[in-house]
């Protein structure tokens, strides 16, 4: 598959005279192929948004290679902007505009035709109130409007940053269909998102970032295989003497609760024989997969100090060697 | 084009850029039924009397000359005092005008005495819309992230930029151009059915054409230097803010500390004299230190002039570097 963004040793300092000088992209790489959805996670303040915004030209960097479509970016991205839609965070739009207006004017600014307006206003369901100012649009209503502004080009790359903030479950799942839709079309689609549990839904790819710096990448199942510790939820009668049991028979086990839980396990009907030998009957066996969200929060390091309020800039610095690219191998 | 197209509708459907043209309407018509109320149709009688006091008027005038050459043949070499200066000044041939009918009719419009002074009334509301639309277009589109939606749409900031500039001077011209002709025009129909037309020869037109074509470059100018600051300080506050600072600190404080530490010229470092100069084609000032070096040895009058081609010259260099920087500065600025 060719690659659609390429992003290497991306590096962006920002310097302040109050904050003095903050790294907020530090060497970051990023690859996104054709027909992919592709996550884009990390903690708030981890750079997300500044390597979408150095993608599109809006911040420079200090360094690195980004191409978009095939074209050096932010030199030649003008070249490729009329297949690129794109929002980076919360558009502003101006409230007195209706939301027809507001798409109209981006059209027209665009050379696309206006008649693509409707088609996009009915794509994200503003259809019914396209003539209404946007003042008077809710956070969700505010943000189908920036999708539609990005979907108006018909682009053969869509980057959206954060498109479900502000929705409800409905408009959450509206979005999701819309992205596996486009996906369908042959639309390829970076999405940040803080909601883990829709990226895993619709995304075959993520990678994600922490402090400026890669810490996994590849498809999602094989980002969530490398953190499976094959590990088993246990409903017994007795589950003291259950643990017991299992640890004779070189089974890690722990009492969770009523429960308990079995670590290492290669083959589940191993747990099942040893506890049935000795008349214990295994009433749940349950596989514990690590999801994203579990993932995420250990690769940011967000679970460290449990007890205190993390702060934006707590996550994780990664290390090399922990880091995880299944496109191009650990450590990579 | 189409850039421009939609800017050009963005521009024109701001709350503010609305505001300004309804106040600016709202002024004009408040002026003109003022002017229209406070006029009547002069009499024969009212103008015979007018034309009779101007006559008279100038008749004073020339025996006022004629009296000051006389003294002047009756001094003795000696006496130099300022009473004897300079006789010159009051020939009637070299006043800027001599008194006319117009100036005695009480309560009646004359299109022709009045035209430039409500051409200037509009202008300077012109310099102001152009000023605060022009800062409020760009500031405006710089803080609520109007600017990055467009550079999304197109990633060309300077061809961005410069259609935003462009599409504002362009409607201001046009705004200046149709609001200067319809305020003119309905003070000429004023004029002709409730007072005077006056003296409306190619003297008066060229110098009423040559007004107006210096106020609209003041208008664009303003336009532009608006749209520089506020582009150079990402808020239409930035503009106002510099314009109020530069006017307390230097046009107040700044005189003030030049007078005490007597600074010759010191209205020559002042950028309302090059927009006066501008304006006017011509303004004149006064400095008694010019004169500390003549005393006893004839007349000082202790004025000196700035005319338009140097003032022009200092507004376009500054407006010319403000927007010149305001590119500068978009073009690398990181916009988060």
């Amino acid at each position: 598959m060719s690659a659609v963004i390429e992003i290497e040793g991306l590096r962006k300092t920002f310097h302040s005279l109050r904050s003095g000088r903050r790294v907020a992209v530090d060497g970051f790489d990023l690859l996104v192929e054709a027909g992919q959805v592709h996550g884009f996670l990390g903690p708030n303040g981890s750079g997300k948004t500044t390597t979408l915004r150095a993608l599109l030209g809006l911040v420079r960097a200090d360094s690195g290679r980004m191409t978009v479509l095939g074209e050096p970016s932010p030199e030649l991205l003008p070249r490729v902007a009329a297949q690129v839609g794109a929002i980076v965070e919360s558009p502003q739009f101006f409230g007195n505009f209706t939301g027809h207006r507001t798409l109209r004017l981006l059209a027209r600014a665009g050379g696309v035709p206006v008649s693509r307006v409707d088609e996009v206003l009915d794509l994200v369901g503003l259809h019914d109130r396209g003539d209404d100012r946007v003042k008077a649009y809710s956070l969700g209503m505010k943000q189908r409007l920036a999708v539609a502004s990005a979907l108006l080009k018909d682009p053969r790359l869509l980057i959206l940053d954060e498109p479900a903030n502000g929705l409800d479950p409905a408009g959450i799942r509206e979005m999701r269909d819309l992205m596996r839709s486009l996906a369908a079309n042959g639309v390829t689609v970076l999405v940040s998102s803080h909601i883990l549990g829709e990226i895993q839904l619709i995304c075959d790819h993520v990678t994600i970032i922490s402090r400026g710096r890669r810490v996994a990448a590849g498809p999602v199942d094989e980002v969530l295989a490398g953190y499976d510790r094959h590990e088993y939820l246990v409903r017994v009668a007795e589950p003291e003497r259950a643990v017991e049991l299992l640890h004779a028979a070189d089974l890690p086990a722990a009492v969770d609760g009523e429960a308990l839980v079995v670590s290492g396990v290669s083959d589940p009907t191993m747990v099942s024989r040893v506890l049935g030998e000795q008349g214990l009957w295994v009433g749940e066996l349950t596989p514990l997969r690590p999801d994203l969200e579990s993932v995420f929060l250990e690769l940011t390091g967000a679970y460290e100090h449990p007890s205190v309020p993390r702060q934006v800039d707590d996550s994780s610095l990664p290390h090399d060697e922990a880091v995880i690219d299944l496109d191009r191998g650990v450590g990579a | 084009m189409n850039l421009v197209r939609a800017e050009l509708e963005r521009l024109c459907a701001r709350r503010f850029v609305q505001l300004m043209v309804v106040l600016l309407v709202f002024a004009f018509a408040i002026t003109a039924a003022t002017t229209l109320a406070g006029s009547h149709k002069p009499t024969v009688s009212e103008l015979n009397s007018a034309r009779q006091q101007a006559v008279e008027a100038r008749r004073s005038m020339e025996t006022t000359h004629q009296e000051c050459l006389a003294r002047q043949k009756e001094r003795s070499p000696a006496d130099t005092s300022e009473y004897f200066a300079d006789c010159a000044n009051l020939d009637p041939i070299r006043q800027d005008r001599l008194p006319i009918a117009a100036d005695f009719l009480p309560g009646v419009f004359s299109f022709a005495e009045q035209a430039e002074s409500l051409l200037y009334f509009l202008i300077a509301f012109l310099v102001l819309f152009g000023f605060l639309v022009g800062a409020s277009y760009i500031g405006a589109d710089l803080n609520s992230g109007g600017v990055v939606n467009l550079l999304l749409w197109r990633p060309r900031r300077l061809t961005v930029l410069a259609a935003k500039l462009g599409t504002l001077l362009g409607s201001m011209l046009v705004l200046s151009l149709l609001a200067s002709v319809a305020y003119l025009a309905t003070f000429w129909v004023i004029g002709q059915s409730a007072g005077l037309p006056g003296r409306l020869d190619d003297d008066f037109w060229s110098s009423l054409g040559a007004v107006h074509g210096r106020g609209l470059v003041l208008v664009l100018l303003a336009s532009a230097v608006g749209f520089a600051i506020a582009t150079l300080g990402r808020h239409t506050s930035a503009a106002l803010g510099a314009v109020a600072a530069y006017a307390v600190v230097w046009e107040l404080g700044g005189r003030l500390v030049l007078e005490i530490i007597d600074v010759r010229r010191s209205d020559q470092l002042m950028l309302s004299s090059y927009i006066g100069a501008w304006l006017s084609g011509e303004s004149r000032f006064f400095d008694p230190r010019l004169c500390a070096g003549t005393s006893g040895t004839g007349y000082c009058s202790g004025l000196y002039s700035l005319t338009w081609a140097p003032a022009l010259l200092v507004l376009v260099v500054l407006t010319g570097g403000l927007t010149v920087a305001a590119f500068a500065v978009f073009r690398r600025r990181d916009l988060v």
